[in-house]
């Protein structure tokens, strides 16, 4: 790519990740929202971290690993144990990136 | 007069506590943004952009994985239209998390900085936000805190990578491959309360891997992402609690 074409590049990208994230509160806010739509935008939130964590764990590279080989899955039982006792989202954060040095160590 | 005084000094004191809470919520953000701001800047660098522009790029994108995506395609040869139609896909959850929030801003934002205030919506932010939201009312301190917070991190830690990225080796020894998942895994669990969110999230979790394991081409755009949002939502609204 020559300078000018990833220039264009990181304009067009900042359009499209700003565009979905800018234009529906602008509607919105003027508007009155349909409950029903409400309900199940409410669901939006748990749907979409169910979604992203299975794939990062499950996937990590692009493709389902349900083997021993994938450490990811390795580093995500300690993680979401220290997530559900501690609810904090600081120490779970930490317990994961460390889990993953130990289980890179000792099993990678 | 020393009543409106006294109550226009509530309110700054007011908003200073919430704009010191955003910045405190934006913590863990600030730290899983660190190894992968850092990730994409050493990432951008190898891909052949310059330092300014990896930096600019973190600065005017704020889309992780959308900008992982871009400056990969672009070192593999992609075209312009393929990387920005490729964006497109990626950040479509994005409009609807910024509906979701509406209902929160109704009548304690304006419109106008709720909206501007919104660009800073990503994966992270808006989880932290919309747990805070369960409990606190929406301010406009409490939101610039945090996504200023979570953008000038994304933004610093890209420039740190792009600029030293060369003199670290393997960063995977460090467990910051895992920052990533480790922090969707936080964020689900603070996220999920009643029964009926804990089944939408296992239906979107299955769906997401079904529709990436039948269609492999979704899981490099994340649309499978999309569509197990778009059908674990629908069916959250069947589930009972």
């Amino acid at each position: 790519m020559t300078e000018l074409q990833i220039w264009l590049m990181i304009l067009g990208v900042a359009v499209v990740s700003m565009a979905p994230r800018i234009l529906p509160v602008a509607f919105f806010s003027r508007r009155e929202m349909p409950p029903l739509l409400k309900k199940w935008l409410s669901f939006v939130a748990p749907a979409v971290l169910g979604a992203l964590t299975a794939v990062s764990v499950l996937a990590p590279a692009g493709k389902i690993e349900l083997t021993g080989s994938n450490l990811y899955l390795w580093a995500f039982f300690p993680t979401l144990a220290v997530g559900l006792k501690s609810k904090n989202i600081f120490l779970t954060l930490l317990s994961g990136i460390v889990s993953m040095a130990l289980i890179y160590h000792f099993i990678g | 007069m020393l009543y409106h005084e006294k109550e226009q000094e509530t309110g700054i004191l007011m908003s200073k506590q919430e704009l010191y809470q955003g910045i405190k919520g934006a913590f863990p953000i600030v730290l899983g943004y660190l190894p992968l701001g850092f990730a994409f800047g050493v990432l951008a660098r190898d891909a052949g952009l310059s330092l300014i522009q990896a930096v600019s790029m973190s600065a005017l994108c704020l889309t992780g994985a959308g900008q992982f995506i871009a400056v990969g395609m672009s070192k593999a040869g992609g075209s312009l239209i393929a990387i920005i139609l490729t964006n497109v896909l990626v950040n479509l959850r994005y409009a609807l998390f910024a509906a979701s929030t509406v209902p929160h801003y109704k009548e304690r934002l304006s419109p106008a900085v709720a909206t501007a205030l919104s660009y800073g919506l990503t994966d992270e932010v808006y989880a932290v936000s919309m747990n805070r939201y369960r409990t606190h009312r929406a301010t406009a301190s409490y939101l610039a805190g945090l996504v200023f917070t979570a953008h000038l991190s994304w933004v610093g830690s890209t420039f740190l990578g792009a600029a030293l990225g060369h003199f670290i080796g393997n960063t995977e020894q460090l467990g910051m491959n895992f920052a990533l998942p480790a922090m969707y895994i936080s964020l689900l669990v603070i996220l999920v309360r009643r029964k009926s969110e804990l089944y939408t999230a296992l239906a979107a979790a299955l769906i997401a891997l079904l529709v990436g394991h039948f269609a492999p081409a979704t899981m490099s755009t994340n649309f499978n992402i999309v569509a197990a949002t778009l059908a674990g939502a629908t069916l959250g609204v069947f589930f009972r609690d």
